[in-house]
């Protein structure tokens, strides 16, 4: 993706939006923080096998609804697709390896 | 579709809210050569039916009802869209309705927009999906849904990291991080208020607990759960992604009830309960599914039958009252229900795994503070006259759907088309009279 840099004028602008919203709280950066290294930990853990929710949350160390949110996020987005079923859950695989499995391609897209 | 008019467009009616009311009448009204400007506080038009899956008793996909219809009116020439847009005030003077208007900063140049997500691709910030119920999660900038009109990014301040990666990677150089709040005054002959319901909160009875089990949800989570485009891809139990297999329907969960300050019925639950209950079947077709009423209200043209064949489908219908819904182990729940079916054992305790209350339809807007236009006791816009169900009691202001109260779609559009026929006549005979008068003085 290109990517541009900013303007002056848009630099000044967003400094302007983010003193509009109160500036970013110590509390907005933590959860930013926390949103980004559990989606990393998650990609991790599934490269091993695919996971129901309940087993990603049990090894994320987060609560199961919080997993299940992280999933429906990142399946939205396209980082995870649904890969069969483990009793009465859905099993989620990394979007790429499952692609992979599929096609029966040696590459895997990033 | 123009959403930057400004004060000097002069619009035959303003409508408030592009529902499924609001874009009826908008299209009926333009259709006869009015001008119409649709005025809606969301991101997109469309309101609650564009997030429903399928509609009763037909088992008619809800967009593609929907869809149509937002993309004729956004289409329509006679029709103009506000939207991120709210009614702050109106005031009557001379039979001139003076409406002024808020519109929200978007951060984004509808204008430069094409809607091409590069934007929310880039963002990594993510909240709560509002259209998801809250269940899937959606970028700070996005598109709000897939088929969202207008179809162009919005950024939510609140979320936002500011970053500025959407600005670096957009391609038209749409977004606009100094935006402001703008206000607008629409001078209008007339309006017509379609401004819907919300429902009440799902934690309005403590005794359902609700507020300590996330497996304890309202219909309208269901039926993003029953979307073919909800969050899921199909239908699991919010608080572990487990596929339900004992769901229970409590109606009569928010209305007709003194407690809460809802005495009326809500007309819709039974249908839609049994709606959903019948999709779910399809969906789960291993799963109990009980529906727990005091009595079905199948009111409607084909509605018994629906009742019927739901019936006749297996869906296990227990007449009788839940009094309290426990959270129990494995986020499961147990309702206590004392029931008619049963002379010898009218108390029972169920266990199910997802538990689905029908709120109570409570009005989305009280116009009566801040407009002429009156409210009834029970909060919805009043509507003094039987003969004429769609007049309010401000003269040239109309009401249509569930603004004026509790009603099914079916009965939406019907109003919706009655208001506009309803403003169409009150407009012809307003100018006749001025020209008459025009005449008579020269």
């Amino acid at each position: 993706m290109a990517m541009k840099t900013l303007t002056a004028e848009q630099k000044k602008a967003l400094a302007a939006l983010r003193e509009s919203i109160g500036g970013i709280s110590d509390e907005k950066r933590q959860k930013q923080k926390h949103l980004l290294t559990t989606r990393k930990a998650l990609m991790k853990f599934l490269e091993q096998q695919p996971a129901t929710v309940p087993q990603i949350a049990e090894a994320l160390q987060i609560s199961a609804d919080e997993a299940l949110w992280h999933v429906t996020g990142m399946r939205k987005y396209g980082k995870i697709a649904e890969s069969g079923e483990d009793g009465d859950y859905p099993l989620y695989a990394l979007a790429a390896l499952e692609e992979k499995a599929h096609s029966g391609s040696q590459e895997v897209k990033p | 579709m123009n959403t930057q008019i400004n004060s000097d467009y002069v619009p035959d009616v303003l409508v408030i809210g592009g529902g499924i009311a609001g874009l009826q009448s908008a299209l009926d009204l333009a259709d006869q050569d009015l001008r119409v400007l649709v005025v809606e506080r969301n991101s997109s038009i469309g309101g609650r039916m564009i997030g429903l899956s399928k509609v009763f008793p037909t088992l008619d996909c809800a967009s593609c009802i929907t869809t149509p219809k937002m993309s004729a009116a956004a289409h329509h020439p006679n029709i103009q869209i506000l939207t991120n847009t709210e009614v702050q005030a109106m005031e009557t003077r001379n039979g001139i309705h003076s409406v002024r208007l808020l519109q929200k900063p978007t951060y984004v140049n509808f204008d430069k927009c094409i809607g091409c997500r590069l934007c929310e691709y880039a963002c990594d910030t993510e909240y709560p999906d509002p259209f998801e119920e809250g269940l899937g999660s959606v970028r700070a900038i996005a598109v709000p849904f897939t088929n969202a009109i207008p179809q162009k990014a919005v950024l939510d301040a609140e979320h936002c990291a500011t970053c500025g990666v959407c600005a670096r990677v957009c391609p038209t150089d749409a977004i606009e991080f100094d935006q402001q709040p703008r206000t607008l005054t629409i001078h209008t002959d007339s309006v017509i208020v379609a401004s819907g319901f919300n429902l009440n909160a799902v934690t309005v009875k403590p005794q359902y607990n609700a507020a300590r089990s996330s497996n304890i949800i309202p219909p309208t989570m269901m039926e993003r759960l029953l979307a073919p485009h909800g969050p899921y891809g199909r239908v699991l139990r919010p608080s572990d992604g487990k596929i339900p297999s004992s769901v229970a329907f409590v109606q009569c969960a928010g209305s007709r009830d003194e407690s809460i300050g809802v005495p009326y019925c809500s007309r819709v639950c039974c249908m839609y309960a049994i709606k959903q209950a019948m999709l779910l079947s399809g969906a789960l077709p291993l799963a109990d599914i009980t529906i727990y009423y005091m009595d079905i209200r199948a009111f409607g043209k084909g509605y018994e039958q629906f009742f019927q064949n739901a019936r006749a489908m297996g869906i296990n219908f227990v007449r009788g009252k839940v009094a309290r819904v426990d959270p129990i182990e494995d986020g499961d729940l147990r309702l206590h229900v004392e029931t008619t079916d049963d002379a010898e054992n009218p108390l029972q305790e169920h266990r199910h795994d997802l538990v689905v209350l029908a709120q109570g339809m409570i009005p989305a807007w009280n116009p009566a503070a801040t407009t002429p236009v009156a409210c009834a006791s029970d909060g919805f816009v009043a509507t003094p006259s039987l003969t004429d169900p769609t007049a309010t009691s401000a003269p040239g202001i109309f009401v249509a759907g569930a603004a004026a109260g509790p009603k099914d779609i079916v009965d939406t559009i019907a109003e919706a088309g009655a208001a506009a026929m309803q403003v169409s006549r009150y407009l012809h005979e307003k100018r006749a009279a001025v020209l008459v008068g025009q005449a008579v003085h020269g």
